[in-house]
């Protein structure tokens, strides 16, 4: 554009400049408007896989472990809620919580012997162990994920294990007490729901000693 | 970490357990001994003697967790201090406390030293000035409770430390040091 003097030069000018900008957030708008859809495109095609290798990812621990990692790269992580599409797709959110489980088991029927520290590959020994006649395969990888989800929450109500392990109200609130008497466990009445909480202050220990072997 | 103006906050602040008075015995001794150092710990930056109940003071509530003690919860841990000399109840039903976070000897020191830095061995001094006045600036006598101070100082009477008398209204209790 041939500048011209004077202000009608400078009007144009700042015309130009307008324009310009005008055309750069334009721009920049496609972009991001592209990459949405990209986003989207992508996280549909996932769960597209998902529906197709369901039965992979719940049999093959190391499948299952690259598809956590290509989830994480679009922001999906199927073990946040236990509800909705990824919970109900893979039914993977009860496999995590119940190996949550047992590992808090485990590591209290361990912790005389050691004192409340566990090697990660021990665990997984007695985890497999214990679930020999069990479908699914564990893995290492399977431990760490169960553990942060069970850090995560850090609480369960009496319902939420019964629903989960299918088992009695006597026996959730047994095993809960149990778990309260040994100091492991603490109670929160304060939930506005009314709804007592049972609190594992030992989980974090628990997940951080793992972590760091 | 959470603060409460410039206090910082110990994590169990944060644990919504902690806010439930727990039936396992040797938790709750844990439980009951972090809430006395706490209730102490910020009383004694906060320069706070009394505390109400049923009022809201601030250590009883955490609204970032949605949890309040309860008043069997706050009975609890006033009632631990009250056991440890820590605490007095006032008036009739455990609503009102005395925190002393200083007990009443310690005072009764302290006192004693501020005397002693201040030159005062055979001087008279109101009780007013005391917690008001210019020299009291600056150390832990400024803004103490009167009540407080009136305790201490009959102790120190009771050793023949000083003398207290009336002066010609009630605010004019004054204090003879004779050290």
């Amino acid at each position: 554009m041939r500048r011209r003097p004077g202000i009608g030069g400078l009007q144009n000018a700042a015309a130009a400049r307008d324009q310009y900008r005008m055309l750069g957030e334009n721009v920049a708008k496609i972009r991001t408007d592209m990459m949405k859809e990209q986003l989207a495109t992508f996280r549909s095609q996932l769960e597209e896989f998902a529906r197709k290798h369901k039965n992979d990812i719940r049999k093959n621990p190391a499948f299952r472990s690259q598809f956590h990692e290509m989830c994480a790269k679009v922001g999906v992580d199927p073990l946040a809620s236990n509800k909705g599409f990824w919970a109900e797709l893979l039914g993977i959110g009860d496999f995590y919580y119940e190996l949550g489980v047992q590992i808090v088991d485990i590591c209290l029927a361990t912790r005389p012997h050691n004192g409340g520290l566990i090697n990660l590959q021990e665990l997984c020994n007695l985890l497999r162990q214990r679930r020999k006649s069990d479908r699914e395969a564990v893995s290492e990888d399977d431990c760490l994920r169960a553990i942060s989800k069970l850090k995560a929450q850090g609480f369960v109500t009496v319902d939420e294990v019964e629903r989960r392990l299918s088992w009695t109200s006597g026996r959730a609130i047994d095993a809960l007490d149990t778990l309260l008497d040994e100091g492991l466990a603490m109670i929160d009445d304060g939930h506005k729901d009314g709804r007592r909480r049972y609190w594992f202050p030992c989980v974090s220990s628990i997940s951080t000693s793992v972590a760091d072997t | 970490m959470q603060k409460l103006g410039d206090f910082k906050l110990p994590h169990f602040f944060n644990y919504p357990p902690y806010f439930t008075l727990q039936p396992v015995r040797d938790t709750r001794e844990k439980q009951v001994q972090v809430w006395k150092e706490l209730i102490l710990d910020y009383c004694r930056t906060q320069k706070i003697f009394v505390i109400g109940l049923e009022e809201d003071f601030p250590l009883f509530s955490n609204p970032v967790i949605e949890r309040s003690l309860s008043h069997e919860a706050r009975e609890a841990f006033i009632s631990a201090l009250v056991s440890e000399g820590r605490a007095e109840w006032l008036g009739k039903g455990h609503r009102k406390c005395l925190i002393l976070w200083h007990r009443i000897q310690d005072w009764a020191d302290i006192i004693l030293r501020f005397v002693k830095d201040n030159g005062l061995e055979d001087s008279v001094i109101t009780v007013e000035e005391m917690r008001s006045g210019v020299e009291c600036r600056g150390t832990e006598l400024h803004g103490i409770d009167r009540a407080i101070l009136m305790r201490a100082l009959r102790l120190l009477e009771q050793k023949g430390k000083l003398a207290i008398f009336k002066g010609t209204s009630a605010d004019d209790e004054g204090v003879k040091f004779s050290m």
